[in-house]
């Protein structure tokens, strides 16, 4: 399984080394207050939702996973690989975020709250896709699943949008942010739970296909 | 010793094409030539063998391990070189071998996989996606070798190739075959590679095996009767396998030639090659 960890890393190495150099620039930006923090959060959101994305791409492209299932791995290990691919990227993204935040604070003297909300946020929007995203990308492929990345990003912003114009989200603004942050830290840490869940679906999918 | 492949009783049917009733028994130490027309269910069979697509019904062991009840085991023991290089253009060979050490664990040996990448000439450090065809079947073949397997399963591996690679790879499977535990099925088109280096052949025809047995037996025993219509009724249709009638004359396919002349000693039967007894079969009609 580990190989198939790293066939993914070997594969997405050029992209995971110019999302790190872009990273770096916007946090070096961000240090001389020339970029908001909210670059860094966004970028770390489109990371987690894009490289799984690439990584099925260039695997249906090479016809990988017809080879994947030739060797002594069996169906669900090539699956668990593939999850374990996106997590580690979600942590390395997630520390970075998480880092940049804290950095930022002591440095720019910015308010630590609302910068790890965004990135809180950016990452709750980040594994939702992946959770949904993984198995249709088993099911469909990655040229069909692609559209459902985009509905998935665009149906709760507008459903929040359509929510706040009908009054529903009044009165949020006045709660307080030490409940508000342990409320929002929950959700990475509920949607993480989904993530077993979307493995098994993933298995599922992949248990029945022929290649 | 253990057969390499036994296939017993396999049934797999698609909306347009099923394989049906296959049997088939690999010995140890052999190469089996798969040989048959497109569509005929090489690739199907291919990947029934290798659990990559699900059988209607049937059973399969490899190495004597069934091929879905013990499937880590029975893969652990295969090498497989399908139609295409499956590795990732961006991909160096010396990432495959990193990617496949782990897979095979203590079976990889990544000295003999960098011994095959220098005798086959491909340079460690060079981008897949600049290789050509050749050099890509030849990293397949690398691939596949380094963990000492004994069951070789090549499906169209030497299609599209020069004949000077054919003909490198070929030799490459003759060294293979020395151990006795060894065995190949190879799946090709190019009858005159498996000439070349099968031990048995089997033919298979619109999803069934219409023929399957030792390569010498088939090509000593069969034969072309060259003959005009009017000899071609005179001969009982049981004692021919298929007839071709052209406005020139009639040809037919016997199983026996030898048989054959004897009870027709007028009419001359001449040796056949595996590509003309397909030629036969595909495009002939019955007697």
């Amino acid at each position: 399984m580990t190989g198939l960890v790293l066939k993914d890393i070997l594969v997405l190495r050029k992209s995971l080394r110019t999302y790190l150099l872009f990273l770096i620039f916007y946090f070096i930006m961000a240090l001389l207050d020339l970029f908001s923090i909210a670059f860094i959060t966004a970028f770390v959101q489109v990371i987690v939702m894009i490289l799984p994305m690439s990584s099925f791409a260039y695997d249906e492209q090479a016809k990988w996973d017809r080879y994947a299932m030739t060797l002594p791995l069996g169906r669900r290990a090539v699956v668990g690989a593939k999850y374990i691919f996106v997590v580690l990227m979600i942590l390395v993204a997630a520390t970075f975020a998480l880092l940049s935040c804290v950095a930022l604070s002591i440095t720019a003297a910015e308010p630590v709250e609302e910068n790890l909300l965004s990135g809180v946020a950016s990452l709750s929007v980040g594994l939702l896709a992946v959770e949904l995203t993984l198995p249709l990308n088993y099911k469909l492929g990655a040229e069909r699943a692609r559209p459902f990345l985009f509905a998935i990003i665009f149906i709760p912003v507008i459903l929040f949008v359509l929510a706040a114009r009908a009054g529903w989200l009044d009165g949020l603004d006045q709660l307080s942010p030490d409940v508000v942050l342990p409320l929002l830290c929950l959700i990475p840490l509920l949607l993480l739970l989904g993530l077993p869940v979307s493995y098994l679906v993933s298995c599922r999918i992949v248990e029945q296909k022929e290649f | 010793m253990t057969n390499s492949i036994e296939i017993q009783g396999l049934n797999k049917s698609y909306p347009d094409f099923a394989l049906r009733n296959i049997n088939l028994t690999m010995p140890g130490g052999a190469i089996m030539g798969l040989i048959g027309e497109n569509g005929a269910g090489k690739t199907t069979l291919m990947k029934c063998i290798l659990n990559l697509v699900r059988r209607d019904s049937g059973t399969i062991t490899l190495m004597g391990h069934d091929n879905i009840k013990e499937e880590r085991l029975a893969k652990a023991e295969i090498g497989v070189v399908l139609d295409e290089c499956f590795f990732h253009d961006t991909l160096r060979p010396k990432d495959v071998g990193a990617i496949l050490a782990p897979a095979f664990r203590d079976s990889w040996d990544g000295a003999l996989y960098r011994d095959y990448l220098d005798k086959f000439q491909l340079p460690q450090g060079k981008l897949i996606k600049e290789f050509s065809r050749g050099m890509k079947m030849k990293l397949s073949l690398a691939a596949a070798l380094a963990h000492r397997p004994k069951l070789l399963l090549l499906d169209e591996a030497t299609a599209g190739l020069d004949p000077v690679v054919r003909d490198e790879i070929l030799d490459e499977f003759l060294s293979f075959i020395c151990d006795e535990e060894h065995s190949i099925l190879i799946s090709s088109h190019i009858t005159s590679d498996l000439e070349k280096v099968a031990d048995y052949i089997t033919y298979l025809h619109q999803g069934q095996i219409v023929l399957s047995d030792a390569k010498d037996t088939i090509l000593d025993s069969y034969g072309r009767v060259g003959c005009t219509a009017a000899q071609l009724e005179t001969i009982d249709p049981a004692d021919l396998v298929r007839v071709r009638r052209g406005s020139f004359g009639c040809e037919a396919l016997v199983s026996d030639r030898k048989t054959f002349h004897r009870s027709y000693p007028s009419l001359m039967v001449d040796p056949i090659a595996l590509e003309d007894i397909m030629l036969f079969i595909g495009k002939g009609a019955s007697a």
